[in-house]
């Protein structure tokens, strides 16, 4: 048994009096995808933001092992990978001037991020408040692999994304979960995606 | 004892009002019937502060014990109740300080610092009102609260070396010793604790009133 | 979470360099402060000036006003340093790159050099134009100094707070002023035995306790604050 893994098991969350997420479960081993699909409104982004630790869900557990090592949320929030539609940078800022403070925080060399922008022909020189919706999804991948995380939580990653696009950002997925030891991913998609190594399927839609 | 508790609280209070008035002798130097207000205006007070520590101490245990809804409900609670007993307080002690120093409103450092912590209620409910979800808003105010007993004791430290006090001894000076006539001191010792009890129990009943509300809008959805 | 110290600073100072960067192109914090600061202080002064305040009752007087002034320009800016990460949506993409307490530090940092360059704009001219005569410049910049450093931790962790919730804009003012009112009291009784030559005295020693608290315990509480 592979010591690196998510699971996640009855993850429950509600907004006032609407219950988005009645107890869940899954789990995600390297090299695999965990694909979540469902209608808008089932709880997929929910889910995921419970799973990276910027939502505490009202009950259920979380689990994550990195290696030997488990980790509490504070540290998960850390070192997942994120790409969700909700996430934005600083619009005063340049691409690199955002991806180089970001490097800063997570104290790695920003070169993988500016390698990641030259693959899917972002400029780095432009502000980031200038941006297209697709140049700001590309932007939302160099951020979310910056750190070379194990687990990459993607909310709807394809979103917005030109043909070259869709095709550099699957790229850099599959990469993630081929390479090395194999990186673990968990996607959201309302519809089902055609993505190899998705082991497992999770269908919010009821 | 849920049924027999409110009617031995009744009784006790009972007890208490009448001997504020018939038992207990007026205190010296005090104008008129004015010490009577005595027996109520302290316990008030009383219960005023305990409860803001208590808040607090609620407030410390949903951060460190796990994030449990009842402690953020007892906090919650226990602030509202501050607030209703400190403005009693306030008010009662406006009407005795009208008789005995010739105003409702002295600057007082006690009357002062009360009014300041009346604040910081209104400031700490008004911040729960502001916050949507019960997660955030558990911890966004127990922080506050938290924030609130860090700095409050430094009114009490200061406001003394700014305006000198008009204010009675406390009840137990600073000799230690207890200055005051007997029955007097049984009468405020009597109601001292009947206003505690009357807390928890107040206390007791809104929290579980709260947790069945919450339930209630749980099952409709 | 151990680190290196080294590391952990250098977060800090990533947050800090970040602010400046941000805030000198959009300039929207120091116009804000400072036009906010100067209107207050000419409608002061042109309400009082024409008066010409005693030595006697500016003393009394005139360190309050400073210190109002002083707190409601911070009000009205201080609190952009974290209202703008939640509004425009960078919140999320800070919570999951940094250090919970390198990053209060950082904003605390930005808030204080903030809070200083306010003072050193609205002491000079407030002197000057209400004539204040001051028997100790050194204990008023201390003053300025302690009382500032507390100004700006208070409303730090406030801003952090209430960048969460509903309303932002009044509820800091609700419930920052609370918890500002011991600093301020303390601050203003310096500033008066600054102006009439008179020592330090307790409301030194309480003042920087009333710092230290602050810090400490803004600094214990932020990452409750700022994360689920």
């Amino acid at each position: 048994m592979p010591s690196t893994r998510l699971d996640f098991e009855n993850v429950r969350r509600r907004f006032g009096r609407l219950s988005v997420l009645q107890g869940v479960s899954g789990s995600v081993l390297p090299g695999g995808a965990l694909l979540v699909t469902g209608p808008n409104g089932s709880g997929k982004s929910t889910l995921l933001r419970c799973l990276a630790g910027i939502l505490s869900p009202d009950g259920g557990r979380i689990d994550y092992r990195e290696g030997e090592q488990d980790l509490g949320v504070a540290e998960r929030r850390l070192r997942i990978g994120y790409v969700a539609p909700d996430l934005a940078f600083y619009s005063e800022l340049t691409v690199a001037e955002n991806l180089n403070f970001f490097a800063r925080l997570r104290r790695v060399s920003p070169a993988w991020g500016f390698e990641i922008l030259d693959r899917l022909a972002l400029p780095t020189d432009r502000m980031v408040g200038a941006l297209s919706s697709g140049m700001r999804q590309r932007l939302r991948w160099a951020w979310a692999l910056l750190h070379r995380p194990r687990l990459l939580l993607l909310d709807e990653p394809f979103q917005n994304l030109d043909a070259p696009g869709e095709e550099g950002t699957r790229a850099l997925l599959a990469e993630h979960l081929g390479e090395g030891p194999g990186g673990l991913a968990v996607i959201a998609n309302p519809a089902s995606l055609e993505i190899d190594r998705v082991t497992a399927r999770l269908d919010l839609g009821r | 004892m849920k049924k027999t508790l409110p009617w031995l609280l009744w009784l006790w209070i009972s007890a208490v009002i009448v001997g504020a008035f018939y038992y207990a002798p007026l205190a010296k130097g005090f104008i008129g019937k004015s010490s009577r207000i005595l027996f109520f205006h302290v316990p008030m007070a009383w219960v005023s502060f305990f409860a803001f520590i208590a808040g607090a101490v609620w407030s410390l245990l949903y951060l460190v014990r796990g994030r449990q809804e009842r402690h953020d409900r007892a906090a919650a609670v226990s602030i509202q109740l501050g607030m209703l007993f400190g403005v009693l307080a306030t008010v009662t002690g406006a009407l005795w300080a009208r008789i005995m120093w010739g105003a409702y409103w002295n600057w007082d450092p006690r009357q002062t610092s009360l009014l300041i912590s009346l604040l910081f209620y209104a400031a700490y409910l008004a911040l729960r009102g502001a916050v949507d979800d019960p997660e955030k808003r558990a911890r966004l105010a127990a922080a506050y609260a938290l924030l609130g007993v860090v700095v409050t004791p430094f009114l009490f430290w200061v406001m003394p070396r700014l305006t000198y006090t008009l204010h009675p001894e406390p009840v137990v000076n600073a000799e230690g010793k207890f200055d005051m006539d007997n029955r007097m001191g049984i009468v405020l010792f009597a109601s001292t604790f009947a206003f505690t009890v009357l807390f928890f129990w107040m206390h007791n009943l809104q929290c579980r009133l709260q947790a069945l509300l919450a339930r209630q809008a749980e099952n409709r959805e | 979470m151990s680190l290196p110290v080294s590391t952990w600073a250098a977060e800090a100072l990533a947050v800090f360099a970040k602010e400046w960067r941000c805030e000198l192109r959009t300039q929207v914090a120091l116009s804000t402060l400072g036009l906010f600061a100067v209107t207050t202080l000419v409608v002061a002064s042109v309400s009082l000036g024409p008066l010409g305040v005693a030595k006697a009752q500016g003393s009394a007087l005139l360190p309050v006003l400073l210190w109002l002034i002083l707190l409601f320009s911070i009000a009205a800016g201080l609190p952009r340093a974290f209202v703008q990460e939640e509004e425009s949506q960078t919140a999320t993409a800070l919570r999951l790159s940094a250090t919970p307490s390198a990053l209060f530090c950082g904003k605390l940092l930005y808030s204080l050099t903030l809070v200083a360059a306010l003072e050193a704009l609205i002491t000079p001219i407030y002197v000057t134009i209400m004539n204040l005569k001051v028997e100790s410049p050194g204990l008023l910049v201390l003053a300025l100094t302690a009382g500032g450093y507390g100004l700006a931790a208070g409303s730090t962790l406030v801003a952090a707070i209430i960048a969460q919730a509903r309303s932002k804009g009044t509820l800091f003012s609700v419930l920052s002023f609370p918890i500002l009112l011991p600093l301020l009291i303390l601050v203003i009784e310096l500033t008066r035995n600054a102006v009439l030559g008179d020592p330090a005295g307790m409301a030194l020693a309480q003042l920087l306790l009333y710092d230290a608290s602050v810090s400490i315990f803004g600094l214990m509480l932020f990452p409750v604050v700022w994360n689920p």
